[in-house]
């Protein structure tokens, strides 16, 4: 971590799906911040509050599965070309090279799947994306950079 | 002092298709749009997914889904459009989504989903739409 341009900023969230949109909320006004230059435009603010969703969703569905309810933790990270996120939860734990591929989207068969979305559209959008995950929970680090 | 939070988390406004949507004939009063406002994410998609088994139970078998006044949207909210438009078809009938943005329309492209849901700028596109492959059908 180098030239952050203001102090990382950190929320500890209920696992609680209400608590989303205050997610994004908090990370895309970081991204904005006026005490710091912008390093991304509108269009990638949109994407960043979008793949943090996609985190935080699946943290509170981590935690949902099991009945935890330690709170989740968001961090966020301006720098002078990239904003950083980490989305931390208590859940049990995945394999993100394990996600089933989706069938292909012509055919029948998608229609049946309405999850399992969320870690190839992160994957799809952040310019990087690191999953470290154990039986004790489930840290997701997102960098999103200007260009 | 406190102020009302002037952002709508999420909501769903229902109305029947009417002549003034340019809905002629036949096809009049058969469908029902729905406008979501707000944030269709994991916290509503739930009422997204009742609404449509609702519709569906009462009959609807054209279903408009009305995107333009939506803030934000994610996998979990398109998740549940996957799931009534498989609701809708296994009934006969089918799901038609309005979404003008171009913000919104990403996230749909992002996951190839663009390829399942023709999305019509305006409620107007959906039943020239309609009205085409009625026309289609009865020849």
């Amino acid at each position: 971590m180098t030239s952050e341009t203001i102090p990382a900023i950190e929320l500890a969230i209920p696992p609680y799906p209400e608590y989303l949109q205050l997610v994004r909320a908090l990370v895309g006004a970081a991204a904005n911040s006026s005490g710091a230059r912008s390093p991304l435009g509108p269009g990638r603010v949109a994407d960043l509050r979008l793949v943090v969703s996609e985190a935080a969703t699946n943290a509170v569905e981590a935690q949902g599965a099991v009945g935890a309810r330690d709170r989740i933790v968001v961090r966020c990270q301006v720098a002078e070309d990239r904003v950083l996120v980490e989305v931390i939860d208590h859940g049990p734990g995945f394999d993100p090279d394990a996600v089933p591929d989706l069938p292909d989207v012509e055919t029948p068969e998608r229609l049946r799947h309405e999850s399992g979305l969320g870690v190839a559209l992160m994957e799809r959008i952040a310019d990087e994306v690191n999953v470290e995950s154990g039986s004790d929970g489930t840290t997701v680090r997102l960098v999103i950079r200007s260009t | 002092m406190w102020r009302e939070r002037d952002k709508v988390q999420f909501d769903l406004h229902r109305r029947d298709l009417s002549p003034t949507d340019g809905v002629v004939g036949r096809a009049s009063g058969a469908g029902v749009v729905l406008t979501v406002l707000g944030d269709l994410d994991m916290a509503g998609a739930p009422a997204l997914r009742q609404a449509v088994v609702a519709e569906v139970s009462g009959g609807t078998r054209l279903l408009v889904l009305d995107l333009t006044a939506v803030d934000f949207l994610d996998s979990a909210g398109l998740g549940a459009m996957v799931g009534g438009l498989r609701r809708l078809r296994a009934h006969g009938g089918d799901l038609m989504v309005v979404c003008p943005e171009p913000r919104i329309r990403r996230v749909f492209e992002s996951c190839d989903l663009d390829r399942v849901f023709v999305l019509h700028p305006d409620v107007g596109s959906v039943i020239s739409a309609v009205a085409a492959l009625g026309e289609q059908a009865s020849l």
